[in-house]
Formats: C-alpha cells, sequence, structure tokens
C-alpha cells in the first residue's frame, strides 16, 4: 500500500479555474437547491451540458466520445460539482463507473454502442450488486442467467438500487455457472448490461429515511438479455466487479457529502458578525485540515490509477475513513447548533442539516459498508521490517 | 517510506541517515538515554557525519543541503525514536544563527519555542520557558519582540538559569530562566521572514514531522506484532476485531505521512507558508492519538512494558503534541484564517 505525494499540473489548475467559472455561471448559488454531494438531483439536462464541455467520461478514448484525459481531470471536476452541490444524479454512475468498466471490459460493439452517450451525459446507469439476501456477502447472490438462444434469461431480485425507476441501464452482477457447478462461489459471476425497460423488469421504489424515493428494488422476470450486452468475459463477473469498485470507492464522493454543510455554517456565522467563539475556530481548522488531507489522497489514488496501478486497497481504506468523517463533522457542527431543526428549514443550512442527519448512517453503508472495508484492508497488511 | 524523497530532496540522505540510525540507534540505547539527558552514542555518529547542522549553509559553519533534506533527516529521528536535538539544531537554532549570520561550527543548538516567554524591558531580558535540550545547548537562540523590530538572540549557558526537567518520553525540557542584561547576550536584528510566528511555525513542522516518523514506526511495529503475536492458536491480526484495530493504525499512518510531506513540499518553496503547517499539524496529533491507542490495544499489556519499544515511540507521540503549539492552539489559527477568507474561499483554500 502506498499513497505517493503528487500535485496538480498547471493544466489541471486550469481545468478546475474552469469548471469553477461554469459553475458560478451556470448554477449561481441561490438559483438552486443543492444537493448534499452525490446526492445532487437528477438533471440530465445539466448532465449534457457537462457532456458539451468535455467533462464527463474525461478518461475514456476519444474514439468512443470520451475525452483521453485522465482520472486525476476527472477528480478536479467532481470535486468542483460535489462541493457546488450540483445536480450530478443523472450522469452519476454511468461517470464514474458503468463508463470506465465498459471501456476496461467491454466488447468493440459494446464501447461503440455506449460510451457516446454516456459522455454526452446521456444515458443513465444503476448499479445491480446488492440483493435481499445478500449485502455484504455480494458473492452468495442468487440473481441468475440461464442460456437462451443467443442470450440469457434473468430471474432475480434487485435491491438498493438508485435511480432505477428513472434510469435506462443496468449494469446487473449475476450467476451465470451454479455454485455446485463452478466450485466456489466467486467463480460463475458474471455481469450483464439490463435494458431497464426491457419486458420482465419491475421496478418499485423505496421510500427512504428523508422522504424520498431515489432508491429502487428491481425484480427480473425471465427478462432477455442478448449475447451482445454481456459485459467482458462470462464467469469474470466477480474480477470485473472488483476493479468497478475502486472507481466506486477511490473518489472525493466519499469524504465530501457533507461539505455543504460546513461551508454553509461558516457562511451563515459570516453573516452574523464579527465575533469567532474559539469553539468554531477550532471546528473550522479540524475541518480545514482534514479536508484538504482527503483531498491529497485521492489525488493520490488517482494519479496511480492514471499509471495504471491496481489501487483496490488504497481506495477502501479511503473510503473507509472518509465516509466516516463525514458523519463526524456533521456532528462536530450539529454540536455548536442549538435551533431545532424543521421541515422545510428556514435556511439552507438547516435544510442541509436536517437532510444530512437522516441521510448520514447511509455513508458508511452504501458502496461497501466499514466493516466490509475494512476487512478488505486488513488482507492488505502485511508485516513489513520494522525499522526502514 | 521516505518523506521527501518525491520532490527533490537528496535520496542519498534518507538513505544515510536511516541507515545510520538502524544501527546506533536500537531500542536498548534509547532506553538508556531515558532520563539521561544526553545520548553520545547517537549524538556522535550523526555529528561526525554533519547531520546535526544540515541545512545550514557551509559558509555558517554547516553542513550545506535544502531545508527538505533537513526534514528527513528530522522525520528519520522521530521514525527511530532517538534522543537527540537535531532538529533544534539545524532546523530551529541554525537556522536562525545563519540568518544573522553567526557560525555553528559544531554546537549544540535549541530555541526559545516562543517569543511570548520573554519580555525586553529597560535592556533586560526576562522570562521563563520549556526549552528542549538546554542543558547540553552550546546556545540558547531566542526571537524577541522590541519597539524597534525583531531580534535574535543567543545565550550562553552560564547567563541563564536552567532547572533540569523532561517530557514523559524522558527528553530532556528544561525549564529556563532569562534575567539578563541585553547587551551581554549576543544580539542581531532579525532579517524579514523571522519571528515569533515563523519560528513558532518551522518549530511546528518539525514536531509534525517526527511525530508523523513516529507513528508510520508504530504502525510498521503493530503490524508486525499482530501477525507474530498467536493466541486461540492462530496469530491475532486473523481476528476482525484486531484487524479493526490495525486498519485504524495504517490510516492514521497515510494521514500523517500524506500531511507531513505536503507540508514539507509546502515549505522547502515557500519558507513563509502557514496553511500545510497548521492543516498537518491538526492531521498529524489526531491521527497519532488514534494510532496510539489503536496500537496498544493490539500489544496488550506488553506495549506499556519498558522492556519493548512501543512505548518508546508512544510517549514521544504524546509529548511532541504540545511542543511548538498544540493543535487546538493551531486549529484555532487554522480556523480563523478560515473564517476571515470567509465561506467562498474555504475550498480552493483546501485544494489550493
Amino acid at each position: 500500500m502506498h499513497f505517493e505525494l503528487t500535485e496538480l499540473t498547471d493544466a489541471e489548475l486550469a481545468l478546475r479555474a474552469d469548471v469553477r467559472d461554469f459553475l458560478a455561471a451556470e448554477l449561481p448559488r441561490g438559483s438552486f437547491s443543492p444537493g448534499l454531494g452525490m446526492m445532487g438531483a437528477k438533471d440530465p439536462e445539466f448532465s449534457k451540458k457537462l457532456g458539451q464541455r468535455g467533462w464527463l467520461g474525461m478518461a475514456i478514448p476519444t474514439r468512443y466520445g470520451g475525452h483521453g484525459r485522465s482520472a486525476v481531470d476527472r477528480l478536479v471536476v467532481t470535486e468542483e460539482l460535489l462541493r457546488w452541490g450540483a445536480p450530478v444524479a443523472h450522469h452519476w454512475v454511468a461517470d464514474r463507473q458503468s463508463g470506465p468498466v465498459i471501456a476496461r471490459f467491454g466488447t468493440e460493439e459494446l464501447k461503440q454502442r455506449f460510451l457516446p452517450p454516456i459522455c454526452a451525459g446521456e444515458l443513465s446507469f444503476s448499479i445491480g450488486m446488492s440483493e435481499p439476501g445478500s449485502g455484504s456477502d455480494l458473492a452468495s447472490l442468487t440473481t441468475r442467467a440461464v442460456r437462451d438462444g443467443d442470450g440469457w434469461l434473468v430471474t432475480g431480485h434487485k435491491i438498493w438500487t438508485s435511480f432505477a425507476h428513472v434510469n435506462d441501464w443496468l449494469i446487473l452482477l449475476c450467476r451465470t455457472t451454479p455454485v455446485e457447478e463452478s466450485g466456489d462461489k466467486r467463480a460463475g459471476l458474471s455481469q450483464l448490461l439490463v435494458d431497464l425497460r426491457s419486458p420482465g423488469v419491475v421496478v418499485t421504489p423505496i421510500p427512504f429515511i428523508d422522504g424520498t424515493a431515489d432508491f429502487a428494488e428491481v425484480v427480473l422476470d425471465e427478462v432477455f438479455v442478448p449475447d451482445d450486452q454481456v459485459l467482458g468475459e462470462i464467469g469474470a463477473g466477480w474480477t470485473q466487479n472488483t476493479s468497478e469498485l475502486v472507481f466506486e470507492r477511490g473518489g472525493p464522493d466519499r469524504w465530501l457529502s457533507t461539505y455543504l454543510v460546513v461551508e454553509e455554517f461558516l457562511r451563515q456565522h459570516e453573516r452574523g458578525g464579527d465575533v469567532w467563539p474559539s469553539e468554531i475556530e477550532g471546528l473550522l481548522g479540524r475541518a480545514t485540515a482534514s479536508y484538504w488531507v482527503f483531498h491529497h489522497l485521492t489525488l493520490s489514488v488517482a494519479r496511480a490509477v492514471d499509471r495504471g496501478e491496481e489501487q483496490s486497497i488504497e481506495a477502501s481504506l479511503l473510503k473507509e475513513m472518509g465516509t466516516r468523517f463525514e458523519q463526524d463533522i456533521l456532528e462536530a457542527v450539529l454540536a455548536l447548533v442549538d435551533d431545532e431543526l424543521l421541515v422545510p428549514g428556514d435556511t439552507l443550512l438547516g435544510d442541509l442539516l436536517a437532510t444530512a442527519t437522516l441521510t448520514a448512517p447511509a455513508f458508511t453503508i452504501r458502496g461497501g459498508t466499514l466493516e466490509v472495508l475494512r476487512s478488505v484492508v486488513a488482507k492488505g497488511l502485511r508485516p513489513r521490517e520494522v525499522a526502514t | 517510506m521516505s518523506p521527501t524523497r518525491e520532490f527533490g530532496a537528496d535520496p542519498l540522505v534518507a538513505e544515510t541517515v536511516g541507515r545510520l540510525l538502524r544501527s546506533v540507534c536500537t531500542p536498548d540505547v534509547v532506553e538508556h538515554s531515558d532520563g539521561a539527558g544526553w545520548c553520545a552514542a547517537v549524538w556522535d555518529p550523526l555529528a561526525e557525519a554533519g547531520f546535526p547542522w544540515i541545512s545550514v549553509p557551509e559558509a555558517a559553519g554547516g553542513s550545506g543541503g535544502s531545508l527538505a533534506d533537513a526534514l528527513e533527516v528530522v522525520w528519520s529521528v522521530g521514525h527511530h525514536a532517538a534522543p537527540v536535538p537535531v532538529a533544534e539544531t539545524a532546523v530551529l537554532g541554525g537556522w536562525l544563527a545563519a540568518a544573522v549570520g553567526w557560525d555553528v561550527d559544531g554546537r549544540v543548538l535549541t530555541v526559545v519555542p516562543r517569543a511570548e516567554s520573554l519580555t525586553l524591558e529597560d535592556g533586560h531580558v526576562w522570562g521563563r520557558a520549556v526549552v528542549p535540550w538546554a542543558r547540553r545547548a552550546d546556545s540558547v537562540l531566542a526571537v524577541i519582540d522590541t519597539a524597534d523590530g525583531w531580534l535574535v538572540a543567543g545565550a550562553r549557558p552560564e547567563q541563564i538559569q536552567i532547572e533540569r526537567r523532561a517530557n514523559m518520553a524522558g527528553e530532556p525540557r528544561d525549564v529556563v530562566t532569562f534575567d539578563v542584561p541585553l547587551a551581554d547576550l549576543l544580539v542581531a536584528p532579525a532579517p524579514d521572514g523571522i519571528d515569533g510566528g515563523a519560528l513558532e511555525a518551522r518549530g511546528c513542522l518539525t514536531r509534525t514531522v517526527m511525530t508523523a516518523g513516529a507513528l508510520n514506526a508504530i504502525a510498521q511495529l503493530t503490524v508486525a506484532y499482530a501477525h507474530e503475536r498467536r493466541q486461540f492458536g492462530k496469530p491475532i491480526a486473523t481476528f476482525q476485531a484486531v484487524q479493526q484495530h490495525l486498519v485504524t493504525v495504517a490510516q492514521a499512518d497515510v494521514r500523517a505521512s500524506m500531511a507531513a510531506r505536503v507540508a514539507i513540499r509546502a515549505a522547502a518553496r515557500d519558507p513563509q507558508t502557514r496553511f500545510e503547517i497548521a492543516a498537518a499539524k491538526v492531521v498529524v496529533d489526531q491521527a497519532a492519538v488514534e494510532a496510539a491507542r489503536a496500537s496498544h490495544q493490539v500489544h496488550g499489556a506488553l506495549g506499556l512494558a519498558r522492556e519493548y519499544q512501543l512505548q518508546q515511540h508512544t510517549r514521544r507521540l504524546y509529548s511532541w503534541r504540545n511542543e511548538f503549539g498544540s493543535a487546538r492552539r493551531w486549529s484555532r489559527a487554522l480556523g480563523r484564517d478560515v473564517a476571515e477568507a470567509g465561506a467562498d474561499e474555504l475550498f480552493p483554500g483546501i485544494t489550493r
């Protein structure tokens, strides 16, 4: 495990300035309701504008509509989008992980078909991993695909599938070889691209703790998936899925979820006057220092990804502590707030605090629980010589 | 891990000082130095190689090299729990001396950490301060705020009263009393960039880097121990409850190491930088506390025994926390700057 020191180049800094300018012009503060990190609203028109700017599918080759840029470039763009609370939900999963895994494992035909609309911000994707009986023990999943002519018939039940009721596609992890035959539950799994509007797909939103219904469950009943929508190798689903998780876990969305709470808290106190109690100064100092080091660690992971290095342990280590930090910093702000939180609130800060309070438990569950991540990291910690 | 290798510090420095300390600064030597006040077994070979005067220009009697080189050595001092005033001599005292043109010439130097400790009144300097390694210093340097600007002053041991005390790691932290006419001290006007704030920031940077080095040693020690120690018939590293502690230690190491390296890079480029030093201090302090706690839990009672080296590192972490400013003071200073810059500048500051 290694986090190499790196920094942004002049070109990357210029990109950051461009994104800041764009957001200030396109979404001036006060003109929209900012979301908490990747929980920003779904706005296909905004996603298309990002696509037109070349800020989606940045690391995807140009011949597939991408921009042949880098994971670091994407990090710069996503950090700015998240801290602004921009409406990123429509393209978020497609840009973060579906596009990159299709680019990595897909056939030429799949790449030609899916990557250009992903890079344009037109296609939205959901993640088809969790099942009612398979959460942290993902490999125990029971959704199965059986051969049927020149394709597969999929039957099963996926859950916690964000935006499945309004998204276009699902990357489904399912069993194509029974465990009795594959011998190992991690073998015999495959990834299929499923059109969420296929016959046999029934999507039901799941009302969530904060009153939203962005989560859904997806029941698949003999859904036909043609062979040309198989992603990568049949039977290689577990390995492919693991590499997908690096994209899912190693980014700034895992430490910026409550950033706007801190910024808005600061803004409100700015208006209040010029006296800064020591407890507020301390909080701002600690928050700033933590965000600063998470930024540098995330940048280090992105740079390593660009060098082609395996980063699954690093990404898991980062997500585990980043998501705990998102909760801790929220609690630290709440500890300095005396007002009752009403819904709707009187201020943006009040609204953000209420939403964050209700959804914070999800930070350390979605995308891999703390417990699973710790287990992944611990396996990567090997004794070294004590003195270096 | 070498903290500065990636941005231009001479890789030979890290390699050489690491090899030297590995051979001379063994846990036994560190243990014997505890409370003894001086550790010639470590200082002498370091001095022979010139490390205590690294980054002090050769023209001032130093060993030359960059600040990044010096902080590489300081990181190693932390990593090996080396009981020697290298940070004080090279990065702090040597820096002040060279800035006003004094020759360091093989001297052991230390500094009064906070300028507020000393007052100049009617030509007389008085005050009390905790000064690291004062009893062995050939010269105790201080910066003094005066109506005519900042002064750098140097006191010989016989000009001050030194009460021998120690930090929790048994390293000399003497209570020094100044009650001396300014005219009796070696005095020079401080050049631009040298004042109380700059000295404290630089001192804070040395403690932050030393702590990151110690924390890295703790992480290695703890992971290794968890794989060796067997209970219930298997290594304790195989138990999930223990793994959680190992992950905590590894994360603390990763955060501290990154924070220290970014701060070193920033200071090497701009000696006036405050933001990165303050941020690194706050990150490393929190990481140190988490790592010390989790590593002691993994080690069980053995970690508390003087015969085992974990406590050599954790006692240093606990002690260094409040030297050259506590995390509380530094986080408030950072928070004040952030508040003054305003909400719109918060994210640009974080990602600067």
